[in-house]
């Protein structure tokens, strides 16, 4: 029988309640029952072994006495009598524990190998867990696949999963989880699928349809997934509904506000990311302030777990096929910078440092009264028979308190942290405590284990082990060993970490020499201070984080809704270090864009590629920017750059595509953008881009079809709206031109060249009041642009108010006195006022200017017929 | 009638030839939607050598002059260059020496609206349309015939390697009587 993780933690949870409910917390228990625990334990644990019969909760999420469970068990184990512990050992119970507990203290995966069951596999997953940290896919999923044949467990399936998934072969993932119902292996079937771009699938694995009352697995993670899959299915309601959802359970979840943002439905920043975020932070961190001090320290691990899927899901998704290394890079980096505490951009994180050090004041202090003060020869004599028949059963039992509670890392770590251990650019490096956790937990049980030799009650502890069995002895060596072999292994942040266990060897060797229940309490106290304390540093942390989002949560919100000149406003008020950074800097480029002040723009790109060169975010707007600057070289340039970094990027391809455009090669950019395409079929982006070059290319079918592709996956793309309208503009289709330009218009208000198109359109439509009103509001809305006025003279002259235009012209000449069209059209106006000096003057001037062939033939065809009335030729 | 264009009586002679196809950049390739058919041609040696990019094949006709290249628009286009690859050297008695150039609707109202003579051409060779009348810089047109009027050296058959014809530009602005030149207006006049 496999017992599920979810299963573990339910009934875990369970029992916890019902020692809270008995008032046999371990603590309290010991101090008020110390002559005779076994009385009190042995109905518990049974208690334990019906309640797993009796239930399944899968709410492993809020498990909030944990840590106080765990000492509990680890002392139901060491004062259980012998019918209960052969009892315990017998049932799965027993494997549960070691699990759950390596889970809670996230230590050395290799102790728990000595404690397993079945030492084939710990070892196993202690080995793909390795390479999976090492990035070693190949590795990792052989192993993983004997460790599935040999236990052909579920969770031991996620595993494989969990490797096949961030190998990037989505496939595998779903074939060997198909038809899985544990929640996390749903959630990862969902993943592969989205993956796999089996949107119904996903969400039929997230929501089964039999029975719709289920929760979404995994929190926010899972909402934010359903979310996604309802977008791209074009559900927008529900989408919106389940991206607030996972932001009102994990509000640091800034992909879904993202998300939110793109979809238009954001709301302000400050309120996503105001008081009630702060308090529902500050209820994951201290919820259990006001249990047994180790609580904090389990719930922490939580919400840390927690987070930590949620950021993996980012990752994963996000940065499916580039990123995986970079992020886990990323979020080594970050993890030695909480070490060295000398991060910028990372506030919260020495909080979480401090934070999460916290259970190793608390853990080793029962683990030290048990080593030192009890002892007891009975279990290693219970244990005998038991480690004949399975020897790593019986191999240490007495120090299996230390190991179970100070090491190993159980396989709820390896799906959580396996595959997610990928986190993804937030600023909140969620492994930063995690794995500070860990390593001060290694130093906790290093302490133990130095202290096994040291304290004369582990000192009788080991020799009576070693007398009883050398299996156990070996162990125990072993152990010592190992852990040696850990330190040597990961060598930085070293020097924090020894002191860190230096530290750690102090607390434990008092506590540990003192187990009376006095100091234990005054531990206890202390511990809760520390807690306290640094829950207020949590709340510091959230406080400041959150700031940082709302700032530009709200930069990108107005930015999505095209306020492009608020949200630079609002950008600006970021702190020097985040506003130079690759992401920010580029949306800056990108509101530029908008706003069509593609100098800005460039001067924004161009900077946020000095800060992150290797970062492909927005680089395909860079290039258009450029392509409206005609910088053909650097554009080809950064195209070339763009490709050496990531031939598999979207990004990479559009510019090439928009290299070849301003080449006026418009059949192989159309290519490049097509293949564009085929990278990523949801890159909006590059679907209008295939539309331009194939309106270029005078194939209007295929590029309406491109523009509604790209509505089809983001209806708030102007540019396809935009795209839409010059088609049926270009074909005569007055009304729906002018439809579609007020889409895009709606979209985005700001733009004066739509508006001075809307304006076109209206003219067409013989709208000319309309018109003329339009190319006013153009020309208001952004005085740099001189196209609204030029059509503005053009609209003046077919109204035949010929001075009104010759005004503008003159007003426009000035701006750009290069302009040969203008001088045409000034020439134009002065041959219908039969002005032929000033006509001839100006269509001079214009020809002077290289005009398009085109061009040269009407104007010197207007020259020779001078004194022909217009009306007589075909109107231009 | 399309053209009505009679410059096509006085012959230019056009020497040499450019390994390179060079045009402006305001000119585009319009032919590639057009139906092509050629008067005859040898198996293996067909129409489609004529636009498959690739110097090494050729058409080859096989029957008695004019040896002809029917070019048929979809739509009436303008046109202002026609640009044929042939090559003396290799193809000596087969390379065309005087080439027409017929406009029109379709085959029944075919006019000439140019005549050029080849010597000892090798590479591109250019053959503008456009007449002396800035009004016939173009040659709007559903049709355009190529006729080899006669080769080299009283050559009978022809080789042709390479045909390609160019129009303007359409403007990028749609309803815009001209088309812009200056940075300042050509960057805010689209979107992208």
């Amino acid at each position: 029988m496999f017992l599920s993780v979810s299963f573990i933690f339910g009934s875990l949870l369970l029992l916890a309640s019902i020692f809270n409910m008995t008032k046999t917390v371990k603590q309290l228990f010991l101090i008020q029952n110390p002559q005779k625990p076994s009385l009190c334990v042995s109905p518990d644990s049974r208690l334990v072994v019906d309640s797993i019969a009796n239930l399944n909760h899968p709410r492993f999420h809020t498990d909030s006495s944990l840590s106080s469970l765990i000492s509990s068990t680890s002392n139901a184990f060491h004062y259980a009598d012998e019918n209960n512990l052969k009892f315990l050992v017998k049932s799965e119970l027993y494997r549960s524990i070691v699990n759950f507990l390596s889970h809670i203290y996230k230590l050395s995966d290799k102790i728990r190998v000595y404690l397993s069951k079945y030492p084939m596999e710990g070892v196993l997953i202690d080995c793909v867990q390795n390479s999976m940290r090492h990035l070693l896919y190949r590795n990792a999923i052989f192993m993983c696949e004997r460790l599935c044949s040999e236990f052909p467990s579920e969770t031991n399936l996620q595993l494989l999963a969990a490797c096949y998934l961030q190998s990037n072969q989505a496939y595998a993932a779903f074939h060997i989880l198909k038809g899985t119902q544990m929640p996390q292996s749903r959630y990862l079937f969902a993943i592969s699928c989205y993956q796999m771009d089996l949107l119904k699938e996903a969400e039929m694995a997230l929501c089964p349809s039999n029975e719709p009352s289920a929760e979404v697995p995994n929190g926010a993670a899972g909402h934010y997934l359903l979310g996604l899959i309802y977008r791209y299915t074009d559900r927008l309601k529900s989408a919106v509904h389940q991206f607030n959802q996972a932001l009102s359970i994990d509000p640091l979840l800034w992909a879904a506000y993202e998300e939110l943002c793109k979809l238009g439905a954001a709301g302000e920043a400050t309120s996503v990311f105001g008081d009630s975020a702060f308090e529902c932070i500050q209820k994951q961190y201290m919820s259990q302030d006001v249990g047994p001090q180790l609580q904090a320290s389990s719930d922490d691990h939580n919400v840390v777990s927690s987070r930590q899927q949620v950021a993996e899901n980012v990752s994963a998704r996000q940065l499916r096929h580039l990123n995986g290394n970079n992020m886990k890079d990323s979020s080594l980096n970050h993890n030695g910078a909480v070490f060295s505490g000398s991060t910028a951009g990372a506030a919260s994180q020495p909080n979480n440092g401090v934070y999460a050090v916290i259970p190793f004041y608390n853990t080793p202090s029962p683990m030290a009264n048990q080593l030192s003060g009890v002892a007891p020869p009975p279990i290693c004599r219970n244990m005998l028979p038991n480690g004949s028949t399975s020897s790593s059963v019986g191999a240490d039992v007495s120090p299996r308190s230390t190991v179970k509670s100070t090491i190993q890392a159980p396989r709820r770590k390896f799906v959580d942290e396996g595959k997610l251990r990928k986190i993804s650019g937030r600023l909140f490096s969620d492994s930063g405590p995690r794995r500070s956790t860990r390593l001060a937990g290694e130093g906790g049980s290093m302490a133990n284990v130095s202290g096994a030799s040291v304290a004369s009650g582990n000192g009788s502890n080991h020799t009576s082990k070693f007398s009883t069995s050398k299996l156990g002895s070996a162990a125990l060596r072993s152990v010592t060993v190992r852990k040696g072999q850990s330190w040597s292994t990961e060598t930085f942040n070293e020097g924090v970490r020894s002191e860190l266990d230096d530290s750690r060897v102090n607390t434990t060797s008092t506590s540990g020499s003192s187990p009376s229940p006095d100091t234990r309490s005054c531990e206890h106290d202390g511990s809760m201070g520390r807690t306290s304390m640094s829950v207020s540093k949590v709340a510091n942390g959230a406080l400041e984080l959150l700031s940082l989002l709302k700032i530009i949560g709200e930069g990108y919100r107005l930015s999505c809704l095209y306020r492009c000149q608020e949200a630079l406003d609002v950008f600006m008020q970021l702190p020097l270090k985040h506003y130079n950074t690759g992401w920010v800097l580029s949306q800056v480029g990108k509101a530029h864009f908008e706003l069509v002040d593609y100098m800005e723009a460039e001067r924004a790109f161009s900077n946020a590629r000095l800060a992150s060169p290797y970062s492909l975010e927005g680089m395909d707007i860079y290039s258009t920017v450029l392509y409206h600057l005609k910088e053909d070289m650097r554009l080809s340039y950064l195209a070339q750059e763009l490709i050496s970094t990531d031939r598999l990027a979207p990004q990479s391809w559009c510019a090439m595509g928009n290299c070849y455009s301003m080449q006026k090669d418009h059949e192989t950019a159309l290519k490049n953008f097509q293949r564009a395409v085929q990278l990523n079929s949801r890159f909006t982006y590059a679907h209008t881009l295939c539309g331009h070059e194939y309106v270029a290319l005078e194939d209007f079918e295929n590029g309406i079809r491109s523009y509604q592709n790209a509505l089809q996956i983001d209806a708030r793309h102007y540019n396809a709206w935009y795209g839409l309208a010059m088609v049926y503009l270009r074909q005569e289709k007055y009304e729906f031109s002018e439809h579609n330009f007020r889409r895009a218009l709606n979209i985005n208000p700001c733009s004066s060249v739509i508006m001075s198109y809307l304006g076109t359109s209206l003219h067409a439509l013989k709208r000319n009041e309309e018109a003329l009103a339009m190319m006013e509001k153009a020309i208001i809305a952004d005085k740099k642009n001189p196209l609204p006025m030029y059509q503005k003279a053009n609209i003046l002259v077919s109204m035949e108010d010929f001075d009104g235009a010759l005004l503008v012209l003159e007003e426009l000449k000035e701006y750009a006195p290069h302009e040969s069209s203008v001088y045409a059209l000034m020439g134009k106006i002065y041959k219908r006022r039969l002005m032929y000096d000033m006509a001839m003057l100006h269509f001079g001037l214009a020809l002077d200017l290289k005009p398009s062939a085109t061009d040269v033939a009407t104007i010197k065809a207007a020259i020779e017929k001078l004194h022909v009335p217009d009306e007589l030729e075909d109107n231009m | 009638m399309a053209t009505e264009s009679s410059e096509g009586e006085e012959e230019t002679k056009l020497m040499g030839g450019n390994s390179q196809l060079v045009v402006d950049t305001d000119l585009r390739e319009m032919a590639k939607n057009a139906a092509w058919s050629v008067s005859s041609c040898k198996p293996g040696n067909g129409v489609s050598s004529l636009r498959d990019d690739n110097y090494e094949t050729y058409w080859q006709s096989d029957g008695a002059q004019p040896h002809l290249v029917n070019i048929q628009f979809q739509k009436k286009v303008k046109l202002q260059l026609v640009a044929l690859y042939v090559d003396f050297n290799l193809d000596e008695s087969y390379t065309p020496s005087k080439v027409s150039i017929r406009a029109g609707d379709g085959f029944h109202n075919l006019k000439e609206i140019k005549t050029v003579e080849f010597v000892k051409p090798t590479g591109w060779m250019y053959v503008p349309l456009s007449g002396n009348d800035p009004r016939e810089t173009f040659v709007n047109t559903f049709m355009l015939q190529i006729g080899i009027l006669s080769n080299h050296l009283n050559g009978r058959d022809t080789h042709v390697r390479q045909i390609k014809v160019y129009g303007p530009q359409p403007n990028p602005i749609p309803h815009q009587p001209f088309q812009f030149t200056s940075t300042e207006f050509i960057t805010y006049s689209t979107l992208r």
